[in-house]
């Protein structure tokens, strides 16, 4: 990638339409100038050069055979000069001006002496008390003198100076405003940029609806349009992924029915078997409990990726709840402690999956957290908390959001030998809890020993609804 | 006398196992592979119980349990493939009276048919009678009247109302009525209850919409109002 492609394309369009600007500007300007110089320079060359002529003629018929050089100042300072024009005379050796400080013998330059000495009038640009000016010089007829006529055209450069200047500032400000409108049209032109940014972002975070609306613009719309059939083509696939997922699930059941009431006659007749073959058969029968356990958990979980959970919601007493959701668990002795105003709670829930709930955080704690587990309900404001923890070896803060994940059973892989669960205990715990709008989060203990709380905080609403 | 099963199942092999365990548990298993084949079975000899798989081919489930509700009150379990459809409510307003997901253990199964038998065969009655405004109840007898009429209830809707009028008033929460009449702990299934009141009221409520006699306690339950 070439530096000129590092800098965003929002950058580039701003800084060409600045270059833009900054290059009509300039030639603009640099025309305007030399045209401006030009027609000023030819004025004033042409005002000189009429004054000279008639100031010439008119000196001609004025100045007398005697040529006292006061007559000749008098006769000088009676001329109408433009303004800056500077009169010299020169009568055989003799130089009269009006101001010979600034223009003088010595200030006229041998070139034009010689240009006029061969009769021709004559004009050259020279400096004058460091200004530019335009010297124009005529042999008198009949006699050894000259006139000469300096016009000073300094204060052309002074305006075409503060020409320049404006024009700058102009420049500037014109550059300055084609940034901004680069600026401006970049960003136009690249809103419907930060919408497909925006869509896809949605997208990835598992809006699988997400489309971009047709844009005004036919030149967006065909990317518009792939846009919009990538995301169909990914939600079908998805879509087609958990719906296997789920009708894999619901296949197996029927087998698993089969299963479960062969492996039921069997034991019925378990006496009358070998020891191996008891053995054998309360392996099956525990396997086909768990097998069935797990394809209850993937159908529960692809309900979810297929989008079909829906909250069966009703008004639940939490603390009558969670007692007989103890009652009913793998570990109906552990103990509950029910803060005084988690008594009377009533929350609205599932009671099928908040159930699930229950038993899943106490089944985990009994896996991983050596027995000695503890619930605790309490409440605040509009927020019910149920709390199960345990004394295990607790759960690192960097498994803390993984040991959610499907399949994920934390870093001591080698208890898994003993492991029965299916591995999405959790996972299901925790999407439960998220479409009772919930959360659920697994910390350290609060009393500082060693061991994990899984806290599940689900929200208390005021009006519960009535599902007859 | 033993319990007569009928399993309407087309798969034969689920069939086939479910028949051994229930004759395990000592009760006699007529089988049907479609809905038109249980008709048959049931019209010629009358079961106790009967287990229905929603998902048959040709005639559906809850065709088969509406066929069989329109001549017998024979306690009907519905086999669904999933708890949380639609399916349930289907099922048991097709007149189920209870239902049992797939795989299930033939032992729960079992313990499902023998609560719906108990209740059929037990009648805890108080009183001999009980009378409210236009509902006559007889719990002995089996009989409810509105006005002079006697209304056909199944057994299951029969133990609901007499459980609601054995304390007549006192509001009754899905859980206890579903422990009292369906014999399920704190856990079984609301919409059991729901759909069995709804279905009561249609048969004994002048106006199902508005009802006079087992009135919804929001929030609660149900109680039978006096």
């Amino acid at each position: 990638m070439s530096r000129w492609e590092r800098l965003g394309l929002r950058a580039r369009i701003t800084l060409l339409f600045a270059l833009g600007g900054l290059l009509l500007a300039t030639t603009i300007g640099l025309l305007t100038l030399t045209l401006t110089r030009r027609s000023l320079l030819v004025e004033r060359d042409a005002a000189a050069l009429a004054s000279f002529a008639e100031n010439g003629q008119r000196f001609q018929r004025q100045v007398g055979d005697d040529p006292a050089a006061e007559g000749v100042a008098a006769i000088l300072e009676s001329l109408t000069t433009t303004s800056g024009a500077l009169p010299l005379v020169r009568f055989g050796e003799e130089w009269v001006g009006l101001n010979l400080l600034v223009f003088s013998e010595e200030t006229v330059p041998n070139t034009l002496l010689q240009l006029i000495s061969q009769g021709s009038a004559g004009r050259t640009r020279i400096t004058l008390n460091g200004e530019p000016a335009i010297v124009s010089g005529v042999q008198l007829p009949g006699r050894d003198a000259a006139y000469f006529e300096a016009v000073l055209i300094g204060e052309v450069d002074e305006t075409l100076n503060s020409l320049g200047l404006i024009l700058l500032v102009v420049g500037t400000v014109t550059t300055l405003v084609a940034a901004a409108l680069g600026l401006w049209a970049s960003r136009r032109a690249l809103t419907p940029l930060a919408d497909i940014r925006a869509a896809a972002e949605s997208l990835a975070a598992g809006d699988l609806k997400t489309r971009l609306d047709p844009p005004a613009d036919a030149d967006l719309a065909s990317l518009s349009a792939s846009f919009n059939g990538m995301a169909q083509s990914l939600e079908d696939r998805i879509d087609r992924d958990a719906r296997f997922a789920s009708e894999v699930s619901h296949e197996l059941r029927s087998p698993l029915m089969t299963f479960s009431a062969s492996a039921e006659v069997l034991n019925n007749d378990r006496h009358q078997m070998s020891q191996r073959s008891q053995t054998a058969l309360a392996l099956l029968t525990d396997d086909i409990a768990r097998f069935t356990q797990l394809v209850e958990n993937l159908l529960e979980i692809s309900r979810y990726d297929v989008g079909t959970a829906a909250l069966q919601a009703e008004p639940v007493f939490f603390a009558e709840f969670v007692r007989h959701a103890i009652s009913y668990s793998s570990r109906p002795d552990i103990s509950l402690s029910v803060s005084e105003e988690g008594e009377s709670l009533v929350i609205v829930a599932d009671k099928r999956r908040l159930a699930q709930v229950i038993a899943n955080l106490i089944d985990n704690a009994d896996k991983y957290g050596g027995g000695n587990i503890e619930v605790e309900i309490s409440s605040e404001s509009d927020v019910a908390f149920l709390a199960v923890q345990d004394r295990g070896p607790g759960v690192p803060a960097a498994e803390r959001r993984v040991i959610f994940d499907r399949f994920s059973r934390g870093s001591s892989g080698g208890r898994r030998g003993h492991d029965t669960g299916t591995g999405l205990g959790l996972s299901l715990v925790s999407e439960h809890v998220h479409l009772h709008t919930g959360e659920v989060w697994v910390e350290d203990r609060l009393d500082g020993m060693p061991g994990a709380r899984m806290v599940v905080a689900l929200p208390i609403r005021i009006d519960p609804e009535d599902d007859q | 006398m033993t319990t007569r099963i009928l399993t309407v199942e087309d798969d034969e092999r689920i069939r086939m196992s479910v028949r051994l365990a229930l004759e395990d548990e000592g009760y006699e298993v007529a089988e049907a592979e479609s809905g038109e084949d249980a008709l048959l079975a049931f019209g010629q000899a009358p079961a106790d119980v009967v287990l229905i798989d929603i998902m048959l081919p040709g005639m559906d489930g809850f065709e088969v349990c509406r066929s069989i509700r329109k001549v017998s009150d024979v306690p009907i379990v519905m086999v669904t493939a999933r708890a949380d459809t639609h399916d349930v409510v289907a099922g048991l307003e097709a007149g189920a009276d209870d239902y049992l997901t797939k795989p299930h253990a033939p032992k729960e199964l079992s313990a499902r048919i023998r609560a719906l038998l108990r209740r059929v065969r037990t009648s805890d009655s108080g009183a001999p009678q009980l009378v409210f405004g236009e509902l006559e109840i007889i719990p002995d007898e089996g009989v409810v009247r509105v006005g002079a009429e006697e209304v056909h209830l199944t057994k299951t809707e029969f133990r609901l109302l007499v459980e609601l009028a054995s304390n007549v008033g006192r509001v009754f929460s899905r859980e206890l009525l579903l422990e009292r009449v369906w014999g399920y702990g704190y856990f079984g299934d609301g919409r059991l209850v729901d759909v069995h009141i709804r279905r009561l009221r249609t048969k004994i409520e002048p106006d199902p919409a508005n009802p006079r006699y087992v009135v919804t306690v929001r929030g609660l339950g149900y109680k039978l109002a006096a």
